[in-house]
């Protein structure tokens, strides 16, 4: 297990290194003097790979560059807006999970039956929604006709700020938790269908077992091992929800943040940024690489 | 030279959606505002269903975009991405006060009782400014002729790295700048000719008077206000103070000594700004004025619309803007339509900005194109496909006049040109004489239905010099995105060009892409790009210098013509005001015809505003004075 962890450490060093390679490259292709804004004056005739290490060097130091437009380090606008931006995403996956696990157990164990069909369609629906739909939608019925829930996220600072919030939060968590539930609840269900097939339920049913024992104790464990990696996998896609979220209920996380700096040609915070999702999605697989040697153990043996 | 580039509207910039600087100061959004507060715990200003709940607080939601970042004003290249109408006129003007402010009543115009000093005298080459002795600093001092030395002698150290730095502006046109008394600075203008309302307008509007309290290094007091030298190490301090956290604004003793009527309390990182009343203002306020004005920032109309129409939200919003696609039309007459049914607490008010709205032609394109822009029957032509009321009429909802010459025509000024003002929109959509000009003029579609030059040559009945054979009218147009209304006059532009053989394709592109395009960064391929409008501050006298003068800095297509550059220059060598007068209406008379751009409608702010609150006209200079907004009781 150890040289496992050790092996998938040193890969997931390594897709961060590339990452790094790969925005520095992004930077240098920019137009309009990308490279000059975040490297200074100068750096544009340095050679490339003196001009790689010198940004890396300060990006290992912590310094992602400086935002005149803000005027603000991009380290200090990283550090206002990444707790806003997990309170959303956290918040919105952790939900997802509980609402996801539960449904796609009910489906698989009532595969083709009219609660399962119903999920099914509703999971669909979810699916097939993109957030820059339903945000506006869930904004028009329930924060402006119908007053029950902020039309904007929360605007307090901070982590705690933000997820105690629970008026202003309540769409844009489920804005993004909707999708992410759908996503979930369709590999869930296949998984547990899968697992529903195996002898070793048949086994626990035989020795008596009943429907919620072997969904508990038999099937959910098994069918997470797919989700797992799922949800690592996804930081990525939950973070670009995020960047839509953010902007429909003017939430200033990290997406809002991106997208702004985008618009305004603010490439250190753009870049700095890219680079932090970058390393967060690594970082996600590595941990649902090693969530999944924990969850099935023929994974660390066979790899190890 | 300054002013601002905005964007089409207002998702860049209030009153025209604009920033302000040269290249690299485009204008952004002022908006809407906001109070907060965490799960109920609100400390909004307004209570549901209508009526302020605190009288004595103002939520005001930046236009998307807007934010209040640096608190030195006295920008330059290293921040010049921070530059922008909000972060001055909403920000920095609140505390501290240029020496001359523009925006009276509903006018650009010099406001001669918010400004500092009385109106500058000239006699000869000299210029007199009189301060007036009862404006004080917070810190009791006053604001006196020392403060205005203070900023030329930072101008003559470090105003080669300014924003708006010519090296025929200031400080380079006067020398002998001096105290001459407590409260009066003269200042000897070096050029041999000058016009006096350009340059109180365009040069003295610059100025923004700095206290003593500011002459220090981190050391201890320094001597700038004396010895120039020493103005380098004083910038750099205050430069260092102004990128220290925002968070550290409100307890600064540097940017605590305002001249202004507000201080800050607060700049959080989100950008949201607590200004309060500064109890030393010695200028003008009104009665039971407000005493804590708070500004919010947004990335989007639609979010800010959001939030106004939900009244019972943690963050009310009392004064905002409302999208020009959600507002009513406006009925035959009014200025503005009525309010959304959704926004029953609120009163709408439109403010048109002191700009011009065009988009410019490369003149010196390099992909073939820039011959045939240099042709006045294309011009003409093309300015025939641009159906400015149709446009106004259908995605701007009817708000908006159409733009007919080189100066802004509303909100109507003494600048505008009698001659031009009657005649109106000269240029309204004629598809069938702009095919015909085009055809009299050697081109034919070819079996794509592209237009194609068939008749090279010099002549009158030819393509002109210079286009070769075979040229194709194929255009590329620019624009930002993110302005439905902008998109759907573009779109109806190119099917327009479409129905006459001229392709035109569109790009949609973030605004600061296009403005950058515009503005050469990226070289010479392109060949329109339209960003919105030219917002006239600080340079608030529409001369033609800046915008389309050959070589000038913000002449972005290039445009070049010798008739029209001395027209400008007699603008700028008319001494008098009756002589400025008449040369600026030659000028214009003149260059109107020339369609040296392509003038496109001029859409105005809508701002809501909620029911109770009393904060009278807005002015088109784009400046605030929340110092005067009250509550009706």
């Amino acid at each position: 297990m150890t040289a496992y962890l050790a092996r998938r450490t040193l890969q997931a060093i390594a897709v961060v290194v590339l990452v790094t390679l790969i925005v520095f490259v992004l930077l240098s292709l920019a137009p309009g003097g990308a490279s000059v804004q975040v490297l200074g004056s100068g750096s544009a005739h340095q050679q490339f790979l003196a001009a790689y290490l010198t940004w890396l060097g300060r990006v290992l130091h912590g310094n992602l560059g400086y935002s005149s437009r803000l005027n603000q380090s991009v380290s200090s606008l990283l550090a206002t807006s990444l707790p806003r931006t997990l309170a959303l995403t956290g918040t919105s996956t952790l939900i997802a999970l509980i609402v996801a696990i539960p449904l796609a157990l009910v489906q698989a164990a009532r595969r083709n039956s009219a609660v399962d069909i119903t999920l099914r369609g509703l999971t669909y629906l979810w699916y097939g929604t993109p957030t820059v739909v339903l945000g506006p939608v869930l904004i028009l019925f329930l924060a402006v006709h119908w007053h029950l829930f902020g039309a904007e996220g929360p605007q307090a600072p901070g982590f705690i700020g933000v997820i105690s919030d629970v008026r202003d939060m309540t769409l844009p968590v489920a804005t993004l938790a909707l999708v992410t539930i759908a996503i979930f609840a369709r590999y869930l269900r296949s998984s547990a269908l899968d697992s529903l097939a195996q002898e070793y339920v048949e086994a626990a049913r035989a020795r008596g077992a009943g429907q919620r024992r072997v969904l508990a104790a038999h099937v959910l464990r098994n069918s997470l091992v797919p989700v797992v990696t799922l949800i690592g996998l996804s930081i990525p896609q939950i973070l670009g929800g995020a960047v839509i979220v953010e902007i429909v209920f003017n939430i200033q996380g990290m997406g809002w943040q991106i997208y702004q700096a985008v618009q305004d040609r603010d490439f250190a915070v753009t870049l700095g940024f890219t680079l932090v999702i970058g390393i967060g999605a690594a970082i996600g697989s590595l941990l649902a690489d090693i969530g999944y040697a924990a969850l099935d153990p023929k994974v660390r043996y066979t790899q190890a | 030279m300054r002013a601002g580039l905005a964007p089409a509207r207002r998702a860049w910039g209030r009153g025209g959606a604009g920033g302000r600087g040269v290249l690299g100061a485009f204008c952004v959004v002022a908006g809407l505002a906001t109070v907060l507060a965490a799960c109920g715990g609100t400390s909004s200003t307004s209570g549901a269903g209508g009526g302020p709940a605190n009288t004595s607080t103002v939520t005001f939601a930046m236009e998307p975009g807007g934010l209040a970042s640096y608190p030195f004003p006295f920008m330059t290249l290293a921040n010049a991405s921070a530059d922008s109408v909000f972060n001055v006129n909403d920000f920095q003007y609140l505390l501290y006060r240029p020496l001359y402010w523009f925006g009276e009543g509903t006018t650009p115009y010099l406001n001669t009782t918010l400004s500092l000093a009385y109106p500058p005298t000239y006699q000869g080459h000299q210029v007199t400014i009189r301060l007036k002795s009862y404006y004080k600093w917070s810190n009791g001092e006053p604001v006196d002729a020392q403060d205005v030395v203070f900023w030329m002698n930072m101008m003559t150290a470090e105003g080669s790295q300014g924003i708006y730095y010519s090296p025929t502006g200031l400080p380079a046109d006067v020398s002998h700048v001096k105290a001459a008394s407590k409260f009066v600075v003269t200042m000897d203008i070096t050029s041999a000719k000058f016009s006096e309302p350009w340059f109180t307008n365009n040069e003295l509007s610059e100025i923004t008077p700095m206290p003593m309290a500011w002459d220090r290094t981190a050391t201890g007091p320094s001597d700038c206000i004396t010895t120039i030298s020493a103005c380098t190490a004083v910038y750099n301090y205050l430069n260092a103070q102004s990128t220290l956290s925002p968070s550290t604004f409100g307890a600064s003793p540097i940017w605590g000594v305002v001249d202004g009527p507000w201080k800050i309390q607060s700049l959080n990182s989100l950008g949201k700004l607590t200004v309060v009343f500064n109890k030393q203002y010695s200028g003008p306020v009104a009665p039971r004025h407000i005493t804590t004005f708070i500004e919010v920032p947004f990335t989007s109309e639609q979010a800010e619309y959001n939030v106004l129409q939900d009244p019972t939200g943690s963050q009310i919003i009392d004064v905002g803007y409302l999208p020009t696609v959600d507002a009513p039309v406006p009925p035959a007459g009014a200025s503005v339509g009525a309010n959304p049914s959704s926004l029953p607490d609120y009163t709408l008010s439109s403010v048109y900005a002191w700009q011009l709205s065009y988009f410019p032609y490369n003149f010196k394109n390099d992909t073939g194109q820039a011959p045939i822009f240099d042709q006045l029957y294309f011009r003409q032509a093309f300015q025939s496909l641009v159906d400015q009321e149709g446009v106004i009429a259908g995605p701007l909802h009817g708000y908006g006049k159409p733009t007919i010459g080189p100066v802004g025509d509303y909100p109507l000024t003494k600048y505008l040109s009698p001659t031009l003002e009657r005649l109106g929109d000269q240029w309204t959509l004629n598809i069938g004489y702009a095919r015909q000009l085009l055809a009299s003029h050697g081109w034919a579609p070819n079996s794509a239905g592209i237009d194609t030059c068939v008749h090279p040559g010099g002549g009158p009945a030819d393509c002109g010099p210079k286009i070769p054979s075979g040229a194709q009218l194929k255009f590329n147009l620019i624009y930002p995105t993110g302005l439905d209304w902008m998109e759907s006059s573009v779109r109806e532009l190119a099917s327009n060009a479409s129905l006459v053989g001229i392709q035109v394709s569109l790009s949609a592109e973030p605004f600061n892409q296009v403005t950058g395009t515009a503005f050469g960064q990226f070289g010479e391929s392109w060949q329109l790009a339209e960003w919105g409008s030219w917002t006239y501050a600080p340079d608030y006298l529409p001369t033609g210098d800046e915008l389309f003068e050959t070589n000038a800095p913000n002449n972005a297509g290039q445009y070049s013509n010798a008739r029209n550059d001395a027209l400008i220059a007699a603008t700028l060598d008319a001494r008098t005001s009756s002589e400025f007068y008449t040369a600026m209406y030659n000028w214009q008379d003149y260059l109107a015809g020339q369609l040296p751009v392509v003038y496109v409608p001029d859409s105005p702010t809508l701002m809501e505003t909620i029911d109770g609150l009393n904060i009278g006209p807005q002015n088109s200079a784009s400046t605030i004075t929340p110092e005067d907004w009250y509550y009706l009781k």
